[in-house]
C-alpha cells in the first residue's frame, strides 16, 4: 500500500501507457482487433479504480501542501525535476479524467471500425498526457504533458473525424501550439529571473512560489513589466485552450469533426487544462498582474458568454450548437475565477466539473443519434420523442442540467459564480465605483440565452410530429447506451443536490489561491488612486 | 609562441595521439580507396571498413573525454576541448548513419561504392579537422577537404541531370563562398599578424586593433553563412539538396552544416570574445552578435515560410534545414553573449547537442525518404506519400515521429535541443535576443504546418494508387532503429549526454581573456 501511495500519480500516468503498449502487442501477436476495446476498457477502468485511492486519507500532505507528492530529478543540467502532486484544485480534475475515459471507450464500442488498434492506443496515450497535465508541479514537465496531449488528439480528429477533419485537426494543433510555445519562452525566462534573484534557476512551481513568499522575487517594481509579459504569455496559452473569445475559433471545428469519444474528452477534460492552468500558474505566480488585468478577462468572458450563446442559437448542426455552448460555459468559468472571491472561484471549479459531465453527456447523446442517422442537422429531425422516448428523456434531463436548472449540477456552479462576481472587487475602479453589478447582469443574460438555444433545439428535434420518414423506424437506446448515460445522469443529480463534498475537497486550495491573489500588498486593483483594502470580503455561503 | 625558434622547426611540438581520431578516419579512407582499386565492386567490405574506422575513432574520442588536459597542441593549431569532442562525435555519428542509409543502393542502383565510401571518410576527416582546428589555416584546410569531397558526392549519380546540376551549383557557389572566407581570414591575419585563434583573441584585447579586423570578420561571416545555409546566403540549398542523391542530402544537412557551425563558433565566440573594459572589443563583439541575431531571425522566417509552400518532400526538408540553422544560431548568439565562461561553455555544448538531435532526427527522416523514393529518387512528392500510414505503419509512424521531433514536441530529441539553444539567448537578457527567441517560437508554430502536412498526407488521406511497400535493406533498418531510439533517448534521458558535452570548461582560448 505504501508503494502505491508513494507512486500513485506515476502509476496513474504510466498505466495508460502500459495499456497502449499491451494493446499494440495484443494486435501484433493475436490480430484480434475486436478484443482490443476490452483491453482498453480494462485499463481505463483500472486507472479509474486506482485513482480512487486519491480519496484515501492515509497519505498526508507534504510540506508544500500537495498530496501524493513525488520529486525525482530528471535533467540535472537544466535543473528540471519530475515533480508531481495533487491538491484540492487538481484532485477532482484527475478523477474527472479517469472517470470520463471508460465512458469514452464504451461510447465507441461499435463506432470505430477502421484502424481500431491505433484508435485505442491514441486514446490511452491521451489519458496519460491529461493526467500528467493536472499533476505536474514542474513547469517544464507541465509544458511537456500540455504539448504531448496535442498529438493523440490531432490523430483522433484527423483519422476518425468527419468530412472536414484535416482542416479541423491542423487548426486545432497550430492554434494550441502557438500559444503554448510562447508559454515555453515565459517558462525559460522565469528560470533565469529566479536565477537572478537567488542564484539558482528553477522550473519548480513550489520553489518559485516559496521564493516569492520569502520576498526574494516579486513581479512588482523593476520586474513589473517583465511580469506583465510573462503573465500574458501564460495567459495566451491557456486562453486559447479554454477557449476564451476571440481565440475560440478552433473549438467548433474541432468538436464538430472529432469522433464522439474525441468530442467527449475534448469538452470534458482538454478545455479544463486552460482554466486549470490559469488558476494554478497565472494566479499563483503573477497575483498582481492577475488583479491588474482582471477587467480584460472578465470582459472577454462576458463577450464569450453572450456571443457563444447567440451563435449557438443559429447553428443548424446539433454538435456545433453544443460546441458553442461550451464557449459560453467556459466564459462563466473564467468570470468566476477572475472575480477573486472564494465563492466565485469555487463556483468556477465546480462549473468545470459539471460542464465536463454535462457537455460530455450531450456529446454522447449527439453521437448516439449520429450513429443511427449519420446526420446531425436539426432540420432532419423532429418529433423524435415519439420514436425514441428513452433517448428524449435522457436528452432533456441533460439539457436541463446544462441550462442550469436547480437541483441539477449546472445550477450550483453558475449560481456561485454569480454570487462571487456580485461581491467581487475585481472591477472596482475607485473605492466607490465598481462595475461588478454590470458584469453580473450581463453574465445573467447568458443563462437566459442558454435556456433559449437549448430549449429551442430540444423543441425542434424532439417535439411535435415526426416530420421526416427516415426517423420513423429509429431504434431507441440500447442497454449499452443507457448504461453509459446512467452514471453521468446520477452525477448530475448528485452534484446538484449535494455539492458540499465536492466543494469541501477544493476549499483549502481555492482559498489559498484566493488569498494569494488578494492578500498581496496593494490588496485590490492597482489602478491609480485606488485605496488599498486589507482583506478581501469573503463571499457568504 | 609568436616568435618562431629554430628548435621549433627542428622538433615541432608533435603530439600524434591528440589527433589520432582524425588520423584513423583518414587512414580508413585511404584503405577503402586502395582496397577498391584492387577488388572493385565490393560494397559490403568497403562499407564495413569505413564503419570500423568510424567506430574506432569514436572509441578513441570517448576515452579522450576527460582523460586529457584541456588545451592546445601542435603549436596551438589543434584545440582539445569540449567543442571539438562534442562536434566530432556528431560527425562520426552522421557518417556512420549515412553509410547505413546508403545500403539501399545495393538493391537498386550502381553507385561506385568504393569511391563513395572513401569520399565520405575524407569528408569526415575534414569535418573533424574543422572542429579541432584552433588556427585559421587548419580550419580552412579542413573545410576544403570536406567541401571537395561533398561536391563530388553530390554528383555521384553521373547519369542523372539533377545530380549533375546539384554538384555544379554546389561547386561554383561553394568555391565562391570559400573565397570570401579565405579573403576574410587573410584580412584578419593582416590585422592581427597571426592565424592562431589564441593570438587573435589576445589581439582583440588590445584596445588599438585595426579596423581591418571588422572587415575580415564580416567576410568570414559571409563565408560561414553560406556553409550553414544562413539567409540571405541560403539560396543554393534547395536545389542542391533536391538534386543530390537522398542519403547524401541527409549527410549534407546534418554533417557539413554542423562542421561549419563548429568552426564558426570557435572563430567568433572564442576568437572574438567580449573583453571587459576594452571598448574596441565591445564594438567588434556588438557588431557580430547583432548582425547574426538579425540574420538568424531572417533565416528562420525565410526557411519556414518557404518550406510551407513546397510540394516536394526533399525540398521541404531542405528549407526546414535552413530554418534549423536559424534555431541553432540562436544558441550560437547566446554563447557569444554569455556573461560567464561557464555559461558560454554550456551554450556551446547546447549548440553541439542541438546539431546532434537534428542529425538523429533528420537522418532518420532521410532514411525513410530514401527508401520510399525508389530508384533514382523518383517518388519524393507529397502526393507519393498519400495514405501510406496504415499500409506501412512502421515507416509512417517513424516518419511522423521524426517530423514531430523536428517540430520540437516534448519527449523527442528536438524538444530538448530547442530548449537548450533557447536558454542561453534568454539568459543573456538583452531585448534583441529575447525578440529573437520569440521569433523562433512563432516560427516553430509556423513549421507545425508543413511538418504536420506529411503526417496529414500519410494518415488522413486515402491512397488512390497502388502501394507496394519497398523492401528494407538491413543496414537501413538499423539506421532507422538507431534514429527512433535516439529521438526518444535524447528526448527523455538526455541528462548524461548534456553533462558529457558541457563537462569541462575549455581553458585554451579562455585564458586569453584574463
Amino acid at each position: 500500500m505504501d508503494l502505491i501511495n508513494q507512486n500513485l500519480l506515476t502509476i496513474l500516468i504510466l498505466l495508460p501507457v502500459i495499456g497502449a503498449v499491451l494493446t499494440l502487442a495484443h494486435q501484433m501477436f493475436w490480430k484480434q482487433e475486436s478484443q482490443l476495446k476490452w483491453v482498453t476498457l480494462g485499463f481505463t477502468v483500472l486507472n479509474f479504480l486506482v485513482s480512487l485511492v486519491l480519496f484515501s486519507k492515509s497519505a498526508a500532505a507534504g510540506a508544500s501542501g500537495y498530496f501524493f507528492e513525488q520529486n525525482v530529478p530528471w535533467i540535472k543540467a537544466i535543473n528540471t525535476n519530475y515533480h508531481v502532486g495533487v491538491d484540492g484544485l487538481s484532485f477532482w480534475l484527475v478523477i474527472l479524467t479517469t472517470f470520463i475515459m471508460p465512458i469514452a471507450v464504451i461510447s465507441t464500442w461499435h463506432a470505430v471500425e477502421k484502424r481500431a488498434t491505433a484508435f485505442y492506443v491514441f486514446l490511452l496515450l491521451l489519458e496519460s498526457a491529461m493526467i500528467g497535465v493536472f499533476v505536474s508541479l514542474d513547469l517544464l514537465v507541465f509544458y511537456l504533458f500540455f504539448e504531448a496531449s496535442l498529438v493523440p488528439m490531432f490523430f483522433l480528429i484527423g483519422i476518425w473525424g468527419g468530412e472536414n477533419r484535416i482542416y479541423a485537426a491542423v487548426k486545432f494543433f497550430i492554434f494550441t501550439a502557438l500559444g503554448s510555445l510562447l508559454m515555453l519562452v515565459a517558462i525559460i525566462s522565469l528560470y533565469y529571473i529566479h536565477a537572478d534573484a537567488t542564484g539558482v534557476g528553477t522550473f519548480d512551481l513550489v520553489t518559485l512560489l516559496n521564493t516569492m513568499k520569502l520576498g526574494q522575487l516579486s513581479f512588482t517594481g523593476p520586474l513589473a513589466n517583465a511580469g506583465t509579459l510573462l503573465f500574458m504569455a501564460f495567459a495566451l496559452a491557456f486562453a486559447i485552450k479554454v477557449p476564451l473569445f476571440p481565440f475560440h475559433t478552433w473549438l467548433p471545428d474541432a468538436h464538430t469533426e472529432a469522433p464522439t469519444a474525441g468530442s467527449v474528452i475534448l469538452a470534458a477534460v482538454l478545455l479544463k487544462m486552460g482554466t486549470y492552468g490559469l488558476m494554478r500558474f497565472n494566479f499563483a505566480l503573477f497575483p498582481d498582474q492577475s488583479r491588474e488585468w482582471a477587467w480584460l478577462f472578465i470582459t472577454l468572458a462576458i463577450i464569450g458568454i453572450i456571443y457563444g450563446a447567440l451563435v449557438a442559437m443559429v447553428q443548424p448542426d446539433v454538435k456545433r450548437l453544443v460546441a458553442y455552448s461550451s464557449v459560453a460555459h467556459m466564459g462563466f468559468v473564467i468570470l468566476g475565477m477572475f472575480s477573486f472571491t472564494e465563492s466565485g472561484m469555487q463556483g468556477a471549479l465546480f462549473t468545470m466539473l459539471s460542464h465536463g459531465v454535462t457537455t460530455g453527456a450531450l456529446f454522447l447523446l449527439v453521437g448516439f443519434i449520429y450513429e443511427r442517422r449519420h446526420t446531425r442537422a436539426i432540420t432532419e429531425f423532429g418529433g423524435l420523442a415519439n420514436v425514441m422516448p428513452t433517448y428524449a428523456t435522457l436528452f432533456v434531463i441533460t439539457t436541463m442540467a446544462s441550462i442550469g436548472l436547480p437541483f441539477l449540477n449546472g445550477f450550483v456552479g453558475e449560481f456561485m459564480i454569480m454570487i462571487g462576481m456580485f461581491g467581487s472587487h475585481a472591477l472596482s475602479v475607485t473605492s466607490s465605483v465598481n462595475w461588478n453589478y454590470v458584469a453580473t447582469m450581463f453574465a445573467g443574460t447568458g443563462v437566459i440565452f442558454a435556456a433559449v438555444y437549448l430549449l429551442w433545439m430540444v423543441q425542434r428535434v424532439f417535439f411535435g410530429k415526426v416530420t421526416n420518414d427516415k426517423n420513423r423506424s429509429l431504434a431507441d437506446l440500447t442497454m449499452r447506451e443507457i448504461g453509459l448515460m446512467v452514471p453521468l445522469l446520477a452525477l448530475m443529480v448528485y452534484m446538484g443536490v449535494f455539492p458540499k463534498p465536492f466543494l469541501k475537497r477544493s476549499e483549502m486550495a481555492i482559498r489559498s489561491i484566493q488569498e494569494r491573489v488578494m492578500g498581496q500588498a496593494g490588496g485590490l486593483i492597482d489602478h491609480a488612486g485606488a485605496p488599498p483594502a486589507k482583506e478581501a470580503p469573503k463571499a457568504e455561503h | 609562441m609568436n616568435t618562431l625558434f629554430l628548435t621549433d622547426l627542428l622538433a615541432p611540438s608533435v603530439n600524434v595521439t591528440v589527433i589520432l581520431p582524425e588520423l584513423i578516419v583518414a587512414v580508413a579512407g585511404i584503405i577503402v580507396m586502395l582496397y577498391d582499386s584492387f577488388f572493385p565492386k565490393q560494397r559490403m567490405v568497403s562499407g564495413a571498413i569505413s564503419l570500423i574506422g568510424l567506430a574506432a575513432s569514436g572509441v578513441l574520442l570517448a576515452t579522450m573525454w576527460g582523460g586529457y588536459e584541456q588545451g592546445t597542441s601542435w603549436g596551438g593549431m589543434i584545440a582539445h576541448d569540449n567543442l571539438r569532442l562534442g562536434f566530432s562525435f556528431v560527425f562520426l555519428f552522421v557518417s556512420a548513419m549515412t553509410i547505413l542509409i546508403s545500403t539501399v543502393w545495393v538493391e537498386r542502383e550502381d553507385v561506385p561504392a568504393g569511391e563513395y565510401h572513401a569520399l565520405l571518410m575524407f569528408a569526415t576527416f575534414g569535418m573533424m579537422m574543422m572542429s579541432a582546428g584552433n588556427d585559421l589555416v587548419v580550419i580552412f584546410l579542413g573545410l576544403e577537404t570536406l567541401s571537395i569531397a561533398t561536391y563530388v558526392m553530390a554528383g555521384l549519380r553521373r547519369a542523372d541531370l539533377r545530380s549533375n546540376e546539384s554538384a555544379m551549383k554546389y561547386f561554383i557557389l561553394g568555391s565562391f563562398a570559400s573565397a570570401f572566407l579565405l579573403y576574410g581570414m587573410a584580412l584578419v591575419y593582416g590585422a592581427t599578424g597571426s592565424t592562431g585563434l589564441t593570438q587573435i583573441a589576445e589581439k582583440v584585447a588590445n584596445p588599438n586593433f585595426p579596423a581591418l579586423l571588422l572587415v575580415g570578420g564580416a567576410m568570414m561571416l559571409i563565408g560561414f553563412g553560406f556553409k550553414i545555409a544562413m539567409a540571405p546566403f541560403h539560396v543554393w540549398t534547395p536545389d542542391v539538396y533536391e538534386g543530390a542523391p537522398t542519403p547524401i542530402t541527409g549527410f549534407m544537412a546534418a554533417g557539413p552544416k554542423a562542421a561549419a557551425f563548429a568552426s564558426f563558433i570557435r572563430i567568433f565566440v572564442l576568437g572574438f570574445p567580449l573583453i571587459a573594459g576594452v571598448q574596441a572589443s565591445a564594438l567588434l563583439h556588438q557588431s557580430w552578435t547583432s548582425a547574426l541575431a538579425v540574420l538568424a531571425m531572417l533565416t528562420m522566417i525565410i526557411g519556414n515560410v518557404a518550406a510551407v509552400m513546397q510540394s516536394n518532400v526533399k525540398r521541404m526538408l531542405a528549407y526546414s534545414s535552413i530554418a534549423h540553422a536559424g534555431y541553432a544560431l540562436v544558441g550560437f548568439i547566446g554563447a557569444g553573449s554569455a556573461k560567464t565562461p561557464q555559461a558560454r561553455e554550456e551554450a556551446i555544448a547546447a549548440v553541439a547537442f542541438y546539431m546532434l538531435t537534428y542529425a538523429v532526427t533528420n537522418l532518420g527522416a532521410f532514411a525513410i525518404v530514401t527508401l520510399l523514393a525508389q530508384k533514382n529518387d523518383r517518388r519524393t512528392e507529397f502526393e507519393d506519400y498519400n495514405g501510406i500510414g496504415f499500409r506501412s505503419p512502421v515507416l509512417a509512424f517513424s516518419l511522423s515521429l521524426f517530423m514531430l521531433s523536428l517540430l520540437g514536441l516534448p519527449l523527442t530529441a528536438g524538444f530538448m535541443g530547442k530548449i537548450l539553444v533557447f536558454r542561453p539567448a534568454l539568459e543573456a537578457g538583452s531585448t534583441l535576443l529575447t525578440i529573437m527567441v520569440v521569433v523562433a517560437v512563432v516560427n516553430t508554430a509556423i513549421s507545425a504546418y508543413y511538418y504536420l502536412r506529411l503526417i496529414v498526407v500519410m494518415f488522413f488521406r486515402e491512397r488512390t494508387t497502388e502501394w507496394v511497400e519497398p523492401k528494407m535493406p538491413i543496414g537501413l533498418a538499423a539506421a532507422l532503429a538507431i534514429a527512433v531510439l535516439g529521438v526518444f533517448y535524447f528526448g527523455i534521458f538526455s541528462e548524461s549526454v548534456i553533462q558529457k558535452f558541457s563537462h569541462l570548461p575549455s581553458a585554451n582560448v579562455i585564458k586569453a581573456e584574463k
